[in-house]
Formats: structure tokens, C-alpha cells, sequence
């Protein structure tokens, strides 16, 4: 699904990532850790082809990123759900249109754009706020809706970005436990914190980051 | 389902960033509008120069007792004359007629029985250029005394619009070229505050077409509505420096007929122009913001 071949990026001459190599199969579960600045989310950023590596190569789902021609991008990206550390929702538009957004960009049917849209809120509890604009949300329910954006058009890949690191604990547990809910369904998350909290609750394998190098790679027990 | 949201986002886009909007059209009517002052100079002062052109007239007086044969020779000869557009025969009662009306006392020396006025040929010239070898050409018909013309004020005159033709090429480029400039900037700059949303549509998997059609559509609005404001800006400016103008220099018969404003096609090519600068920057500037790898 996602191939590292001995990948490196600099910003500035300052290693972001340093010659990394990993190997991430279909419906896997896999964190990554380590402290801030640690290149989680140039990794990141560098599947979703928001960076091109300097250095090495990357597959994702059988396409190489680092050549992918930039009108292309785009079709990739359909099929990874993003979540971002800043969330970036459409603070004017409300929850509903937020999360239709992507289906309306892939020219899915209105009738089935609205069925998947409900779906998808109920599934990560702010169904009762889909008329509410972004903007005047909390931050534990701009995150929904951030993840509901991201998984509402059904990707193979999600990939997020601290996705607890502006939320309380109890915030924090419910939005682990709706990754284990996409992840169930089969979809292959890829997910960056540095909360030891959330590793621990999180089951699948740990890719722990220094200073743009993967130094291991664990499979959680629980 | 796209389409409709490609408008209704056009739409959206209009109603909540207005005030760019609004500044958009402005700043598009004005930068138009100083191209169009410039453009409505040109094209008066071509106009008046053409009409000053065709205007001229050489006039040849035969000898004071030249017979009916001789004038009406010489009348054949210029008429069959392909450099001569008109040509008009001012006899010897008529030219004094003329006389006394414009000297009335003073040409009370002037006696019926007793008119040494000539015969003479008002004619209208094709083309001011051939004005020189023409007046040659009369002046050798048997009957023809003198040939009056002002081929030195033409000459400086054909200087004058040649060498303002080329002035006007220079300027009118940076001109057209600094509007462009000014509108593209403007577009730029409003669509810069938009950048986090094109960044999401980007996130989201959206192409470079979809991120930027509303845009496009907004940028061509706008611009065909900066253009249209440039033209009722022009055309009352225009009508008031005429009614000016027409009232300091009344001696001059011709002028409110070379004073005119542009015809409907160059009005719509201002629109045009407008609608395709704001098209255009608005492609340009989306595009720019699209191509960031991010």
C-alpha cells in the first residue's frame, strides 16, 4: 500500500527525513511516535504529496509520488483521507457542507451524496450540528467534522496529523476510538502523535521517529 | 450536482467577498477608463486630422478673359482628372457676388459692366499627398493663370499625424500594458485572501479546473462590469469636455462634426477588453496559487 525506499527531504539543508525505508500492507494500523520535530508530519505530508522527497522513492498504491505529474495529484488524493493538524475546515460553510465538500469535488449523485453525508456525521456523532457553521464549533467537534470530511468518500488511506493534540483526555479517547472504528472497517490508518496516552490505546504498529530517521518499528500487544 | 455548485459558489463568492469585488470594479473602471481617455484622444485627433485632410482645396483661376471653350476645356480636363474627388466652377458673377458679400463697402468699386474677377475651379483632392503633383499638373493647362493651394500646411500636417500615429502606438502599448498590470494585481491580491480555501478544495482532492472556474467566472464579471462603468465614465466626461470645448472655439465650423465619441464596436471591445483582463488575471492568479506544491 505505502512503500519508503530510502527517502530523504530537506528543508534548508536540514534533514526533515533521512534515508527512511518502511513498508506499510493494506488495512494495517500503524502510529507514528516520537517528540515534535521528529519529521512525522514531512512524512506525512510527503505520502499525501504535499512535498516532494530530495532523495529516494515512494509508492503509494502502486504510484510513485516524487513523479507524479501534478494534474494527477489530485485523483491520488481521493483516495487517502486527510485529517490536518489545523484542522482546515471552511469556516463560513456549515458542518454539512464541509463534509459534502469532497463528494461534490468527485461528482458523486446528490441522492447519494446526502445519504453518505449522513451517514458519515451520525458515525462520528455531530449529526445533530450539520447546520451549524465550522467556524463556531469547539475543537473536539471541528475535529469530527475534519475526520468526517476525510472518510466520508470511502478512501483506502487516512492519514492524521496529531489528530488529539487539541483536545482533553476524554476528547482525545472518543476520536481514538473512531480511528478504530475506520480502521475496523478496513481502511489502512496512518497516524502521528506524540501522546504516549494514545499510543497506548491504539492497537496495530508503532514507527518511532528521531530527527527524520525511523530508529523502530513495533506491533503493539493488547 | 457540480455545475450547480460551480454556480452557486461563483454567486457565494461575489456576495461574501463584496468588498473585494467592489474594489475590483472600481479600480477595473479606472484603469480603463485612463486607457479610454487616451484611446478617445487618438481617435479625435485622427478624425479631425482626416477631416482637416479631406477639407482641402486647390483652387485655379484662369486668365481674366479666357472664352467659354478655354473654361469649359479646363472644366473637362479636371474632371476627368482621377486625383480630383469634386470639382465646382465659380464664374465671373458669381465670384463677385462672393466678393462684394464678404467686402460689401469696399467693393463698391466694382461695377457690373466692369468684373476683372477670373473664372475659377474650386476642386477636392483624393489624397493629400498627391496634392503637389497635381497642382504641377493644372498649372500647365493652356488658360490656367494661378493655382492656389497650401501643400507647406499639409506637408507639416502629415508630419504631425504620422509622427502622432507612432506616439500613440508607444503609449497606447504602456498604457494598455500598466492597466493590465493594475487589474491582474487587484484580482491577485483579493484572491490572495482566499488562498486557505483553495488550499482545502486542494486537500480534498479537488482539480486546478474546479478550484478555479469561480474564480474565472467572478474575475470575467468583474471585469466586464469595471469595463462597462469605464464607458458611462468616458461618455460623460466626454460629453462635457465637448460642450467646453464647442463653446471656447466657435470659429471653428468642423469641429463638433470630428468630435465624436466611439462607435458601438470599440465600446464593446472596452467591455471585452475588461472582461478578458479579469478572466484572464483571475486564471493567472488562481493558477499561481494552484501550482504551489502543498
Amino acid at each position: 500500500m505505502i512503500r519508503f525506499f530510502h527517502v530523504s527531504k530537506f528543508f534548508d539543508r536540514c534533514a526533515a527525513l533521512h534515508d527512511v525505508t518502511f513498508r506499510i500492507d493494506e488495512g494495517e494500523c500503524v502510529i507514528l511516535s516520537g517528540p515534535s520535530g521528529a519529521g512525522k508530519t514531512t512524512l506525512l505530508r510527503v505520502i499525501f504529496g504535499m512535498e516532494v522527497p530530495d532523495d529516494g522513492q515512494i509508492l503509494v498504491q502502486n504510484r510513485n509520488i516524487a513523479r507524479l505529474h501534478a494534474r494527477d495529484l489530485p485523483y491520488l488524493r481521493r483516495t487517502i483521507g486527510f485529517v490536518p493538524q489545523n484542522f482546515q475546515l471552511l469556516s463560513q460553510k456549515t458542518v454539512y457542507e464541509n463534509v459534502i465538500l469532497p463528494l461534490i469535488v468527485q461528482g458523486v449523485k446528490r441522492s447519494e451524496a446526502r445519504r453518505r453525508v449522513a451517514a458519515t456525521l451520525q458515525a462520528v456523532g455531530i449529526d445533530h450540528k450539520q447546520a451549524i457553521r465550522a467556524g463556531v464549533l469547539s475543537a473536539g467537534e471541528q475535529q469530527r467534522v475534519c475526520i468526517a470530511r476525510a472518510i466520508v468518500t470511502r478512501p483506502v488511506i487516512v492519514l492524521a496529523d496529531e489528530p488529539t493534540g487539541n483536545l482533553d483526555e476524554e476528547l482525545a479517547d472518543e476520536i481514538i476510538a473512531l480511528f478504530h472504528t475506520i480502521h475496523a472497517q478496513g481502511t489502512t490508518v496512518l497516524l502521528a502523535t506524540h501522546n504516549q496516552r494514545v499510543m497506548a490505546q491504539m492497537r496495530g504498529r508503532v514507527l518511532q521517529m528521531r530527527a527524520g530517521d525511523v530508529v523502530s518499528d513495533k506491533r503493539m500487544v493488547t | 450536482m457540480r455545475v450547480w455548485y460551480l454556480v452557486r459558489e461563483t454567486l457565494n463568492n461575489i456576495r461574501v467577498h463584496r468588498g473585494d469585488v467592489v474594489i475590483g470594479i472600481v479600480t477595473t473602471a479606472f484603469a480603463l477608463a485612463c486607457f479610454g481617455v487616451f484611446l478617445l484622444l487618438y481617435l479625435n485627433l485622427q478624425h479631425l486630422a482626416e477631416n482637416l485632410q479631406s477639407g482641402i482645396e486647390v483652387i485655379a483661376y484662369l486668365e481674366p478673359d479666357a472664352s467659354e471653350q478655354v473654361v469649359s476645356e479646363v472644366h473637362q480636363r479636371l474632371r476627368r482628372d482621377r486625383a480630383v474627388v469634386e470639382v465646382r466652377v465659380i464664374s465671373k458673377e458669381q465670384a463677385l457676388r462672393d466678393f462684394r458679400r464678404h467686402f460689401q463697402r469696399d467693393a463698391l468699386f466694382l461695377e457690373e459692366g466692369n468684373n476683372p474677377l477670373p473664372v475659377s475651379f474650386v476642386m477636392k483632392v483624393r489624397s493629400p499627398e498627391s496634392v503637389g503633383e497635381f497642382v504641377e499638373r493644372v498649372k500647365r493647362f493652356s488658360g490656367v493663370q494661378h493655382v492656389q493651394h497650401s501643400q507647406e500646411w499639409l506637408d507639416k500636417l502629415a508630419i504631425v499625424v504620422s509622427h502622432f500615429r507612432l506616439g500613440a502606438m508607444v503609449i497606447g502599448t504602456i498604457l494598455a500594458v500598466a492597466t493590465a498590470t493594475i487589474i491582474r494585481n487587484t484580482v491577485h491580491l483579493s484572491l490572495y485572501t482566499r488562498r486557505e480555501e483553495i488550499e482545502i478544495l486542494r486537500l480534498i482532492g479537488a482539480t486546478g479546473r474546479f478550484i478555479a472556474i469561480p474564480h474565472v467566472v467572478e474575475g470575467a464579471m468583474l471585469g466586464a462590469v469595471g469595463g462597462g462603468l469605464s464607458l458611462v465614465l468616458l461618455k460623460v466626461s466626454f460629453e462635457s469636455v465637448k460642450s467646453e470645448l464647442l463653446q471656447a472655439v466657435q470659429w471653428f465650423d468642423g469641429l463638433e462634426r470630428s468630435l465624436t465619441f466611439f462607435p458601438v464596436p470599440v465600446s464593446l471591445l472596452l467591455v471585452l477588453a475588461g472582461m478578458v483582463l479579469g478572466c484572464g488575471s483571475s486564471l493567472l492568479s488562481v493558477r499561481s496559487l494552484i501550482n504551489v506544491r502543498s
